[in-house]
């Protein structure tokens, strides 16, 4: 079912409202959808039904307070997100996390990434009908979720990472599991890989759908895997190496035609180098503590203190307080990405000095996604439709924020 | 050819079904949840307790605020009075609205004496929003109730102590806290 011209626009075209709590919209994301017969002529997204404020929200709270927000914006891959916080903050303060830090940092994130592409998978092939992968991808999930579980006592909000480190330790024998567990998961992707791949119905219904050039990816500002379906190397692990990623060998699988089939191609075999680098991270893992000595105490307060003039004797009959308030922050802007399992997300903060973000702004990959369903879905029939929101790994809770 | 002969073959999904036919004999992951239930991880973050001091036999808090300064749901409400003869803060009014926390575990974290705790409990839900509002004495019941079903001989949290983390940075009561061994609970 390849992309078909559109041979003539008569007065036939319907609307068809699909969404917000069409079960393949993947959340509440509402499509204004014009149909001639049974093809797109017009798509136009609707978002926003799960708005709930968390950029003008953390300005309230201090910065570690606020990192517990972001785990709510992609609400599957919340270590990332995390992570991509903390960074930016650490980034700002000029703080640099210890060796050990940055290895259990790559580690969960990785799982984080193996989780979401799971879920993307379990989902995706549901929508186009292959329910055996949706079981076998849960199963999976299930397990990668205990492991967090253990880390560090949440299974889906974690908060795990730390603003200049990570909060606890992992213990010597979960590190083990993991590594076991490691070995299973390559073996599962195969698995995946025979159910799916070669399979003639999955090759009919994902070969040509949504096929989208490398430049017009690069111009929509597509990231991640949608843009390396494309064939476009472009990955934050690699062009501005974080944590541990410098230190680790993996490669960055690329697709060629920009298909639903090469994108998926593409997150198959990411998971496969998620898990040598959560192997590998695993072997080369340094001794140490977690938390950088710089890194703030959780309790920071809103303020800084106020200077005392008065020399700096507290008895001195008056007191004198200056309008200066000691900073608790270095002042100015900054913004900084990493590589979510979704594409790129950004953290923009604006600190004043106090212990509360000024201003942050977050470059949600999955918001950015969704402005490329109208030109994805030209000319295709309904069900591709579905099967291009899934393809594009969309996620309401980061698009919305 | 080969593709030819694969696709009237139908090779491709045999080989398929072939792994759904192979797990069929594998053991079931599900479980039946209320009559079958996965043990928790240690540190799990589940239901609000106050720590019952076996010494003292009441709770540990002595006030400090701090869990109600970095709760980022603002979830706990404090109220203290201070004693005129020894100058220490009395505890007059300890509450946390469970249904607004996030259960991020900060308030563990920061407690300088281990008397805040996110217990491995999760099944608490109630058919009234009163039952989720803890105060003093329900924090210390619901320590009671989670020591009572809790397997090993002593309890010691995972945020207690922080793994990993520099001694020098921890309050002095955080850095080698003393496990809360059950048998002296149940005395």
């Amino acid at each position: 079912m390849g992309q078909l011209e559109i041979e003539k626009i008569s007065d036939t075209t319907f609307v068809l409202q699909m969404g917000p709590h069409h079960p393949a919209t993947h959340g509440v994301l509402k499509l204004w959808c014009e149909f001639e017969g049974e093809r797109v002529i017009n798509i136009k997204p609707d978002v926003g039904y799960l708005h709930r404020g968390v950029e003008k929200l953390s300005e309230s709270k201090t910065y570690p307070g606020a990192m517990t927000l972001t785990d709510r914006l992609d609400y599957i891959s919340s270590m990332t997100n995390n992570i991509g916080y903390c960074l930016t903050v650490e980034r700002l303060m000029g703080i640099e996390p210890p060796r050990r830090a940055k290895f259990i940092r790559t580690i969960v994130s990785e799982m984080t990434r193996l989780s979401s592409h799971l879920l993307w998978l379990a989902t995706h092939a549901l929508d186009i009908g292959a329910m055996t992968v949706f079981l076998y991808a849960f199963r999976e999930r299930e397990q990668i979720l205990q492991f967090f579980e253990k880390i560090c006592g949440a299974r889906l909000t974690v908060s795990y990472p730390r603003i200049g480190g990570v909060r606890v330790d992992i213990e010597k024998n979960v590190l083990d599991e993991i590594d076991k567990f490691m070995d299973e998961m390559l073996r599962r992707v195969d698995e995946y890989e025979t159910l799916l791949t070669e399979n003639r119905i999955w090759l009919s219904r994902t070969k040509g759908v949504g096929q989208i050039t490398a430049e017009e990816a690069v111009s929509l500002g597509l990231t991640g895997p949608a843009l390396r379906g494309s064939g476009v190397y472009y990955d934050i692990r690699k062009l501005m190496p974080y944590d541990a990623y410098p230190e680790v060998e993996f490669e960055v699988p690329l697709g060629e035609n920009g298909d639903t089939y090469d994108r998926y191609l593409c997150r198959i075999r990411e998971m496969r180098q998620s898990a040598l680098i959560v192997k590998q991270c695993i072997e080369k893992m340094p001794e140490g503590e977690v938390l950088s000595e710089k890194s703030p105490d959780i309790d920071i307060p809103h303020q800084g203190k106020r200077k005392i003039e008065a020399g700096d004797s507290l008895w001195s009959g008056f007191i004198a307080f200056s309008q200066e308030k000691h900073d608790l922050m270095p002042k100015g802007e900054i913004y900084s990405a990493i590589e979510a399992p979704k594409g790129e997300l950004g953290f923009y903060i604006v600190s004043d000095g106090s212990g509360r973000p000024y201003r942050m702004r977050v470059r949600a990959p999955s918001f950015i996604h969704i402005s490329a369903i109208p030109k994805l879905c030209e000319g295709h029939l309904l069900a591709d439709v579905i099967a291009i929101i899934g393809t594009l790994d969309i996620v309401m809770g980061e698009a919305d924020r | 050819m080969n593709n030819l002969l694969k696709k009237i073959l139908f090779i491709d999904l045999i080989k398929g079904l072939l792994i759904t036919f192979k797990t069929i004999f594998t053991t079931p992951v599900t479980i039946r949840y209320p009559k079958q239930k996965r043990p928790l991880e240690d540190g799990f973050r589940g239901r609000h307790a106050f720590v019952r001091d076996p010494e003292t036999g009441k709770e540990r808090c002595v006030a400090c605020t701090k869990c109600a300064q970095v709760c980022p749901s603002q979830c706990i409400y404090i109220d203290y009075s201070i004693n005129s003869e020894t100058g220490a803060r009395v505890l007059t009014k300890y509450e946390i609205d469970a249904l607004r926390c996030i259960f991020c575990g900060y308030c563990e974290e920061v407690c300088p004496v281990n008397a805040l705790v996110l217990t491995e409990f999760f099944e608490y839900a109630s058919y009234t929003r009163e039952d989720n509002y803890f105060n003093k004495e329900k924090l210390l019941s619901n320590w009671d109730e989670f020591i009572r079903q809790y397997e090993k001989t002593e309890y010691l949290n995972k945020f207690w102590h922080l793994p990993g983390i520099g001694r020098d940075r921890l309050p002095i009561g955080k850095r080698e806290p003393k496990a809360v061994s059950k048998k002296e609970e149940s005395q």
